[in-house]
């Protein structure tokens, strides 16, 4: 297994803290000045918040995600509805977000296509996390001969090239929205089961866990009821990541064809869209979705970001793949 | 078993792993027969042969018997009356001695497809890695130089909006940009000498490199910061070396581990961006021979692709793995 990359990146803060007042800078100031990054506001008394940042990007999410959920119900237009407007027509008062070449109600189907964009995202980050984080737990706790294989497997995980993986269990099971939720599932595994170790680790070696241990807890009580709840609180945060993640990932199979076959993505729509012809008569169609996504994606890091921070959790490369 | 033997034969064997349940899954999926005479692998050629049933298909087309024939003759060439552990190991001594067998899709041997193919892919990877370093060092020495001042906010602000775009949808933004609206780019990959293949991959090369870019400069950025805390750059300080040189020559070496492990680590991302990349900008590569191949099940490209990236990944990361315990001792006793 590869060295902890931030073994060595414990920031003193209280020579930071000391030196912030110096005026002038140069490097051996701003040096001193500079505060460790991953937790700005470490030494200051006041309790740490989680910003107006945060909330925005909850809110976004929160706001793609009700939108949907009820995207039925909504009074828009029916996505898959041809000649709804002028076909190929910008942005206008009637179509909010344009009409594609067949006339398609692009605002409507950008809404329709978060269904399968988030769905896939959410359900294959839950499963990743299930399995990955069983499989960090395990190894972390028990070590020895589990933890050699659990990390066979992971490095196999890893050194399997994605994208074939995914044509071979698409072409073994086919294109169904389950079917491609678990493939995208595996791309999180190896990262949530090295960080659930990692974190497990730190914990195994806790007073807590001896007592419990002594008191004659069963392995798998201590891993459930003892390690469990304190991996689970700053796992949270990735949890945010790891969504933004696979719902690039979902992306990127959509975008070759490869995912869901009912239905359409994001990454469907800007494939549809991303054709020579279409980008240069009615480019707005692979933009929207492509807006969509960057929201979404940018409010998911912020606020896992922003989460990491408060709970304190050192990058251990989640999203590193 | 000294460090260095256990990484070998760990390395070893996930390759192992990797390549037979590839080889597994692909036999699965596509009777590799079926690639070869088509839709006379359903027929039981056996039993047409000894004559006890009518060979349906041959006498609609014909052909008769001879059919069959090439079936038999297919199944013994390709081995595919051996066991599934057999055709393993007869494929992975072959592919040892660098016989990577024939694309049963065009005949010609995958070899020369290789060839053909990986450089284009190794170059666009190539320039991709060398804009992500070459944007990112530059970047976070800049913003650790002052960090928390105006420029290092703002460049943490890019950094999550670059972080957010996907390679492929970037890619798009690019070629709409670039491509379509102002025409700088030529569409299609240019393939006549050693320049316009760089001015055909410079787009690709920027949607691959640009996103990884801003994952490094995070990295580095955080380490750099936390070097510059160390009491060796005051006494670089104080004997006087110029800001620029204690920066680049003091603190950037001592802060590239984290940065270097994660390179590693995202070999594998690169070459999934590759495949998608070369897909948009339509470059004919390895990557889009590959997804190409998957598709018409095409298993011998797709079997040596594998184990060509999985090679690549795991040499790579043991490489970084051995370079880290070169580097710091503490690696060798711990692991």
């Amino acid at each position: 297994m590869p060295a902890d990359p931030n073994e060595h990146t414990t920031p003193s803060s209280r020579t930071a803290k000391y030196w912030r007042k110096e005026s002038h800078v140069n490097v051996a100031h701003a040096a001193r000045m500079a505060e460790p990054p991953a937790e700005p506001d470490a030494d200051r008394a006041a309790p740490r918040r989680l910003g107006i940042i945060f909330w925005v990007a909850i809110g976004w999410i929160l706001l793609v995600t009700t939108a949907a959920i009820v995207a039925p119900l909504l009074p828009i237009a029916d996505p898959e509805q041809i000649g709804i407007g002028p076909r190929a027509s910008g942005p206008t008062w009637d179509q909010w977000f344009g009409t594609d070449g067949n006339g398609r109600d692009m605002f409507s189907r950008t809404i329709w296509g978060a269904r399968v964009s988030l769905m896939v995202g959410f359900f294959s980050i839950v499963a990743g996390f299930l399995v990955g984080g069983t499989m960090g737990i395990v190894s972390g706790y028990r070590r020895g001969w589990i933890d050699l294989v659990l990390g066979f497997v992971t490095y196999v995980m890893l050194s399997f090239p994605l994208l074939v993986l995914f044509l071979l269990v698409i072409l073994l099971f086919g294109q169904g929205l389950w079917i491609v939720t678990g493939a995208l599932s595996i791309v999180v595994i190896p990262s949530v089961a090295r960080l659930a170790r990692a974190i497990t680790i730190v914990f195994a070696e806790r007073e807590f866990v001896a007592a419990a241990r002594l008191l004659g807890a069963t392995n798998r009580r201590v891993m459930v009821r003892e390690i469990l709840p304190n991996v689970l609180i700053p796992m949270s945060a990735l949890l945010l990541l790891g969504l933004g993640l696979t719902i690039v990932a979902e992306g990127g199979l959509a975008y070759l064809g490869l995912s869901v076959a009912d239905g359409f993505s994001w990454g469907k729509m800007i494939q549809m869209g991303a054709g020579l012809r279409t980008l240069q008569t009615a480019p707005w169609v692979a933009f929207f979705p492509i807006g969509a996504m960057f929201l979404t994606v940018l409010s998911l890091n912020l606020a896992g970001d922003r989460l990491r921070q408060y709970f304190d959790i050192r990058e251990l490369g989640i999203g590193s793949r | 078993m000294t460090y260095l033997m256990r990484r070998l034969a760990f390395m070893f064997g996930v390759l192992v792993a990797v390549t037979f349940l590839a080889f597994s899954a692909t036999n699965v999926i596509g009777d590799p027969l079926f690639n070869v005479v088509g839709f006379y692998a359903s027929v039981d050629c056996d039993a047409v042969i000894a004559g006890e049933i009518e060979d349906v298909v041959g006498t609609i087309a014909g052909t008769g018997i001879g059919e069959c024939e090439r079936v038999i003759e297919a199944r013994e060439k390709y081995h595919l009356d051996d066991s599934l552990p057999v055709r393993y190991g007869r494929w992975i001594v072959g592919m040892a001695q660098g016989d990577f067998g024939d694309s049963y899709a065009n005949q010609m041997p995958v070899s020369t497809i290789l060839a053909e193919r990986l450089p284009k892919s190794v170059l666009l990877m190539g320039v991709s890695m060398v804009v992500a370093l070459g944007v990112s060092i530059p970047w976070s020495v800049a913003a650790a130089y002052r960090a928390n001042q105006p420029f290092d906010r703002a460049s943490v602000a890019a950094g999550f909006g670059l972080l957010a775009i996907p390679g492929f949808a970037l890619a798009i933004i690019l070629f709409y940009f670039f491509i379509v609206r102002w025409q700088i780019f030529p569409s299609r990959f240019m393939d006549d000498n050693l320049f316009s293949r760089l001015h055909s991959l410079v787009l690709p090369a920027a949607s691959l490199g640009l996103p990884l870019a801003a994952v490094y400069q995070r990295l580095l950025r955080t380490d750099l910061i936390t070097t510059l805390q160390e009491d060796f750059v005051i006494t670089a300080k104080a004997k006087g070396l110029s800001d620029r040189r204690i920066m680049f020559r003091h603190v950037l070496r001592p802060s590239m581990f984290g940065m270097i492990t994660v390179v590693g680590l995202n070999m594998s991302a690169l070459i999934g961006g590759t495949i998608i990349i070369e897909q948009i900008f339509s470059i004919p590569g390895f990557g889009r021979e590959l997804y190409v191949s998957a598709i018409r099940d095409d298993i011998t490209v797709v079997l040596a692709g594998v184990t060509v990236l999985a090679t690549a990944f795991v040499v790579i990361n043991t490489i970084v793995d051995l370079l880290y315990s070169y580097l710091d001792p503490r690696v060798r006793r711990a692991g």
